[in-house]
């Protein structure tokens, strides 16, 4: 091993960081890049597969209905404010912010996973009646998984902002937790167009 | 440097306690158990290494076994059943258990040492990465010698592929097997992208990176936009042949080109995920054996980026025979050759390096001239099969399977095998044998010309792929013995490389820390290196950190080094900017990578497997996640027990 000659001294640095100063906030972008893609993916056969019909839905098959698939839009969106919230709570090292703003969102997705039931329901076509079928079922699929993903994620944490011990560190989670989320909530949007609405212009 | 805080230090820390400390914190005991839950990533990318190069092993005996089938007209070796799944598990191990894995791996090792980190940044990804990626290797495997082995080539064209032509399980140990390793390369392009942004020795600006650690990061970046592609279409094609969905199904309103559109969508830049970091080997060969830096870095940085943008612009040419509108084909084919630019600016800026040094032609340098020469006559092939015309005339003929090979085997294999001559002694702290190794390089050479460039009149003569045999009058015959005269050469080849590796283990020459005079950061500290890679952190102050600081080694100092405490540094200029605990080793990974062994095997059957394997898998990943021995560090504690 070579001789070395110290120039500096990194003690003074801090050990918790927020944002793009995080490793973990590069880690979660990573996976919101590939997470992204597959929806990506999913949309783009959607739509790939809509030229091979002459009306989207095909015929005999009715238009998703728009109820709670709108009221799951409109909640997705919401539920960003309590996330925000917890957020900047976050980097205040905030606990009792963080916490209950993770108890609600941990409610929400509980609620967003049910209505991810219903919306299925709403499709009104089943994933083997055809193409078309599929496609609404595979896009409504991976979305869902990442939101049981999240749903697991949120409720962790919001058990280990409970119970303690807490460090923090695990605040800079939180946040990185959060930009997970304003992905998962975000990224419907686009999809719920495609899914739900665009069967009634296309 | 300027970019490096400049603080007074009282004493230097003996050095010898600091070192005692530090092999405490960081060493893997002896055992099983310390080996199954290692998160160093020198232990999981010397395992990575071992096992993509047995997978390597069984894929070149299965393509022994198909060139001895070929030998001759009408032979009855291989029956055409076996022999699909000969040449479908071939190709799948070749590209998704051995090319690209390897390539990773050695990313790995390497990358950490190279930029003078203590380790990757998500060690547990990693530990879980390979796990998943030996899992998927084993599950494949096992499959073939039940005689379910895949059997619809490596890019399973629907519909054969699909339920209707390809009833029973062959198919869907297809889609799952690349689920596997597509999830171990996906977990491996977001560390290494994490590692090299935020763990970079301080002064090791991004216009500072070795060549080889740019190449990994334009690699991970494709893997990170590519393998999504792969994933999801075999997860379509999966749920074609389970639940009846009908993506694939023209009857329903599915389409067969959608599959090719998204596989090619992968499977182009697929090949310059393997490419990419061969050359980064190239690079950094050129520059330790001609004892210069690689001329024109800037050029060269921008050639792998710009191979990383242009690869996806190419997939179409695969599909030329499909019927594809002409303006789509006239932008294919010119983006086709347009990737031909940067490669060749590349093997411009190594011809002037070499040119203007004074190169030593041992092992490593070899195999980087016979990558040269190889992948120079795969990539004219390549410029010739990007024109429509020519390729309809050849396309599934033995042209291009003489094409794929050159650039393949030429580039990547070629730098693959330079590399492991070169930084074994890195790995192992022992030489390889020069001797073996001139006979390895031109066993290897001779046999990979006389195996794969008779292939280029068969094709142009008609013969085409994937037919497991044809008729003597064909005149096919002569040329196929040569080919398969060349695959047993290469075998011999490849033999005396493993003996090599053996005999070197244990009796090659010490290598001492820097054998070759090498300039980047991993020949700084001992071979092999220490569990916790460098003492203290280098600082970086040029592009050769080796040749440029010949003295002592500029360090910084101020880490823990009673727990595992590693540095973080700014993304575009490496300033240090904080620092970060690093996970312990840990179970859980394998327990994650088991839970996910068990959703996919169980999903191949019955939908029911989701129900059965995703909470085991989310039970894993809480297990993983959830916070263990925190005492150590009760400084920075928010709150107690609540």
């Amino acid at each position: 091993m070579r001789a070395t000659r110290i120039v500096a001294d990194v003690s003074p640095l801090p050990r918790t960081v927020f944002g793009h100063r995080s490793m973990m906030w590069w880690g979660t972008l990573g996976f919101i890049v590939i997470e992204g893609t597959t929806l990506f993916i999913c949309v783009v056969s959607y739509f790939y597969l809509r030229r091979n019909f002459a009306t989207w839905p095909p015929e005999h098959v009715f238009r998703p209905a728009l109820v709670i698939p709108t009221i799951q839009a409109g909640l997705m969106l919401l539920s960003n404010i309590p996330m925000r919230w917890a957020d900047r709570a976050s980097s205040r090292m905030d606990i009792r912010g963080v916490r209950s703003g993770f108890a609600i969102c941990t409610v929400l997705a509980v609620i967003m996973t049910v209505l991810r039931w219903f919306e299925f329901q709403s499709l009104n076509v089943r994933w083997d009646s055809n193409a078309y079928g599929s496609a609404a079922w595979a896009t409504l699929t991976a979305h869902g998984t990442l939101l049981l993903l999240e749903l697991a994620e949120t409720a962790a944490f919001t058990v280990l902002l409970f119970k303690g011990p807490i460090e923090e560190r695990d605040l800079a989670g939180a946040s990185d937790n959060a930009l997970y989320w304003y992905f998962m909530t975000g990224v419907w949007i686009p999809l719920y167009v495609a899914v739900f609405l665009s069967p009634r212009f296309m | 440097v300027s970019a490096v805080p400049r603080v007074e230090t009282d004493e230097a820390p003996d050095e010898e306690s600091v070192r005692r400390q530090l092999e405490e914190t960081w060493h893997q005991p002896p055992g099983l158990l310390p080996w199954l839950k290692s998160v160093d990533h020198k232990s999981i990318g010397k395992r990575y290494i071992v096992t993509a190069v047995v997978f390597f092993i069984l894929g070149g005996l299965e393509a022994g076994m198909m060139r001895a089938q070929l030998a001759r007209p009408e032979n009855h070796l291989l029956g055409p059943d076996a022999y699909n799944q000969f040449f479908t598990v071939h190709g799948m191990t070749m590209m998704f258990l051995f090319a690209v894995p390897v390539m990773t791996a050695v990313g790995l090792y390497l990358v950490p040492l190279m930029i003078g980190a203590r380790n990757v940044a998500f060690p547990r990804l990693n530990a879980y990465g390979y796990w998943v990626y030996l899992a998927g290797g084993l599950f494949l495997y096992i499959s073939f010698f039940l005689n379910t082995g895949p059997d619809t080539g490596w890019f399973s064209y629907v519909p054969l592929a699909g339920p209707e032509f390809s009833p029973g399980k062959r198919v869907d140990v297809y889609a799952q097997a690349i689920t596997f390793t597509e999830i171990a390369a996906l977990a491996a392009a977001v560390e290494l992208i994490v590692t090299i942004f935020k763990n970079r020795a301080p002064g090791m600006t991004l216009n500072r990176m070795p060549l080889f650690v740019w190449a990994m990061l334009v690699q991970a970046f494709m893997v990170l936009f590519a393998m999504p592609w792969v994933a999801t279409v075999t997860q379509l094609l999966a749920m074609d042949r389970l639940v009846a969905t009908h993506f694939f199904n023209p009857a329903e309103g599915g389409d067969a080109l959608l599959w090719q559109h998204l596989f090619w969508f992968f499977g182009h830049p697929e090949v310059y995920i393997i490419l990419v970091p061969a050359l980064g080997f190239v690079s950094m060969i050129v520059a330790t054996f001609t004892r210069r830096p690689v001329f024109g870095y800037p050029a060269m940085v921008l050639s792998i980026v710009s191979i990383g943008f242009i690869s996806f612009g190419l997939w179409v040419h695969h599909m030329f025979a499909t019927g594809v509108p002409q303006l789509g084909q006239s932008f294919f084919t010119g983006a086709s050759m347009m990737i031909a630019i940067p490669s060749g600016i590349q093997i411009f800026c190594w011809i002037a390096t070499i040119w203007a040094g004074r190169p030593r032609f041992s092992v490593p340098f070899l195999f980087v001239l016979g990558f040269v020469v190889l992948f120079v006559i795969g990539g004219v092939t390549g410029v010739m099969v990007a024109s429509v015309a020519f390729d309809q005339q050849v396309h599934d003929t033995y042209f291009v399977v003489a094409h794929f090979h050159y650039v393949l085997v030429g580039g990547a294999v070629f730098p693959l095998m330079g590399a492991f001559y070169y930084w074994f002694p890195k790995i192992t702290g022992r030489m390889l044998s020069e001797r073996l190794g001139r006979w390895n390089f031109w066993l290897l050479f001779i046999g990979v010309n006389l195996t794969f460039f008779p292939m280029h009149q068969l094709g142009l003569e008609g013969m085409p792929r994937r037919v497991y045999t044809y008729l003597p009058g064909t005149g096919w015959g002569s040329l196929n013995l040569l080919a398969t005269i060349g695959a047993v050469t290469i075998v011999l080849g490849v033999l005396l490389f493993v003996i090599n590796v053996a005999v070197s283990l244990r009796r090659g020459a010490l290598a001492g820390d820097n054998p070759w005079d090498a300039d980047t950061l991993e020949w700084a500290t001992t071979s092999p290196p220490p569990a916790y890679n460098f003492i203290h952190i280098p600082v970086v102050e040029g592009r050769a950190p080796l040749w440029e600081q010949s003295g002592e080694l500029p360090v910084v100092t101020g880490l823990r080094t009673d727990v595992r405490d590693v540095l973080i540094t700014t993304l575009l200029d490496a300033r240090p900017d904080s620092k970060h605990r690093h996970p312990t080793p840990s179970i859980w990974p394998l327990l994650a990578a088991i839970a996910t062994t068990i959703l996919f095997v169980t999903l191949i059957f019955t939908p029911w497997g989701a129900v059965i394997g995703t909470p085991l898998l989310l039970l894993a990943l809480l297990g993983w996640g959830w916070p263990h021995g925190r005492e150590k560090w009760e400084q920075q504690m928010v709150e107690q027990e609540a």
